[in-house]
């Protein structure tokens, strides 16, 4: 169902820029001016944008039950500043409300594209990745534990290969090709150098299911986890994750 | 021509509010000294004695002039259970209601990890101290249904269950005397997720 954003066509005959039904996920939405919202998207073929959402805030707009986080939605908008202006919002639907522990895991990976993803920068693959992730955490249950890993270790794989920042697993920095049977240290920035028996953190064989795309098993979770943290650590810089916290807050309760 | 100090301190005084930009900071400053200068004063002294008189009700963290405010004083109140509500507007309209006799606690925000707004920003040390009297049986969870309000219902539910109470969470669905053709897609669609047993 098409919600009306109330604001006005583009005047015909100016060159706006219009953009219409663009499938999108909102990472994060902000109160603007008296009754508008200042929505940071993820759009499939534009990328990361900034769209107000003019009388959102009004009651009874029909908007705010369809501008919601980690639902797939059609937006349209026309602008050519840095700020778009919202036009009309479909639900697409297909896509539960994620809940509990899984919910707080959506807001980890928004966080990491609000930090590292630039605007105005098409990542359809990316996108396509994002998908799959809120996909799979909206039919998870509120306590689930360790089957949100392999979704957010998938996802921060694809994110850091998707923004430039891939790993080579199947290489050391050297160019020698990673073996089974050895162990690895990782540098941030630089890659995988080859390390004496015990002092390495990473196996060679758990690199090379990373090198195929498969993130499963006990082993490769846990190491994918360490590794993850280390190379988003570099590319974060210091300001630290506030969802990690948030994370690292329920775990203690 | 410069804006003399003190227009220009008033003018920035009046950006603190939300949603308030240069322009309409300017524009109510002026109204305030050149249209109102009485409705300016008015303003001025409520703010002062605001300031000065308001605290947070002992009990449940909203605002009031003394140090227990009405409802939690209210003997006639049910003290078993304790609701749970974002800010005093969300607890106004649960007493419009007339349908909960309990008692509140406000939390006045909300957890929003993408705002930077983390568990040591929002009462929760205090909430777990009121929830744990021993006289409170049941918390009802009733913050928004945000993607914010729902992640401050998990973290609340997980936190109060691991000290043992019991607790709920209002529950959303179809509006009262919704027809299915009109509601809202996305409403149905959560209305079929959380259907319940009959
Ligand atoms: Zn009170």
């Amino acid at each position: 169902m098409a919600a009306p954003a109330r604001s006005k066509r583009p005047r015909s005959g100016k060159s706006q820029p219009r953009i219409d039904a663009q499938p999108v996920f909102i990472l994060h939405q902000y109160a603007y001016r008296e009754t508008s919202r200042l929505l940071d998207i993820f759009s499939r073929d534009h990328g990361r944008l900034t769209v107000v959402a003019r009388g959102a805030r009004r009651p009874g707009s029909q908007l705010r039950g369809v501008l919601m986080a980690f639902q797939p939605l059609l937006l349209s908008w026309f602008g050519g500043g840095e700020v778009k202006t919202l036009h009309a919002a479909d639900w697409q639907g297909g896509l539960a409300h994620p809940v509990g522990s899984p919910l707080l895991c959506g807001f980890y990976i928004n966080e990491l594209l609000m930090r590292l993803l630039p605007r105005e920068d098409p990542h359809p693959h990316l996108f396509a990745a994002y998908y799959d992730a809120v996909r799979q955490l909206s039919v998870l249950p509120t306590d689930a534990g360790v089957q949100v890993e392999p979704i957010l270790r998938g996802f921060e794989l694809a994110m850091l290969s998707g923004l430039g920042y891939g790993l080579d697993f199947a290489h050391e920095v050297n160019g020698q090709a990673v073996q089974p049977a050895r162990q690895y240290a990782f540098v941030g920035g630089q890659g995988f150098f080859a390390a004496a028996p015990g002092q390495g953190r990473f196996d060679g064989e758990v690199l090379l299911e990373l090198a195929a795309g498969n993130v499963t098993g006990e082993r490769t979770l846990a190491q994918a986890k360490l590794l993850m943290r280390q190379a988003l650590g570099s590319v974060l810089g210091e300001q630290p994750l506030h969802t990690r916290q948030l994370l690292l807050d329920l775990q203690r309760l | 021509m410069s804006t003399p100090s003190s227009l220009q301190n008033l003018i920035d005084a009046l950006r603190v509010l939300p949603g308030v930009g240069p322009k309409s900071a300017s524009r109510m400053a002026y109204h305030l000294l050149q249209r109102d200068q009485p409705g300016a004063n008015d303003l001025a002294h409520a703010l002062m004695h605001a300031l000065g008189t308001l605290r947070h009700c002992r009990d449940c963290n909203t605002f009031t002039e003394a140090e227990v405010c009405e409802i939690c004083a209210d003997e006639r109140r049910t003290r078993e259970q304790l609701c749970v509500v974002e800010m005093p507007t969300d607890l106004l309209m649960v007493e419009q209601t007339l349908a909960y006799h309990g008692l509140y606690f406000v939390l006045m925000g909300r957890l929003s990890p993408l705002d930077g707004i983390g568990t040591q920003d929002i009462a929760f040390a205090r909430l777990l101290e009121r929830a744990s009297d021993g006289v409170v049986q049941e918390v009802i969870l009733s913050t928004n249904f945000t993607v914010e309000g729902e992640a401050t219902a998990h973290y609340l539910a997980e936190m109060l269950r691991a000290r043992g109470l019991q607790v709920s969470r209002i529950a959303r669905g179809l509006p009262v005397g919704g027809e299915l053709e009109h509601v809202d897609p996305g409403t149905l669609a959560q209305a079929l997720v959380e259907r319940r047993k009959l």
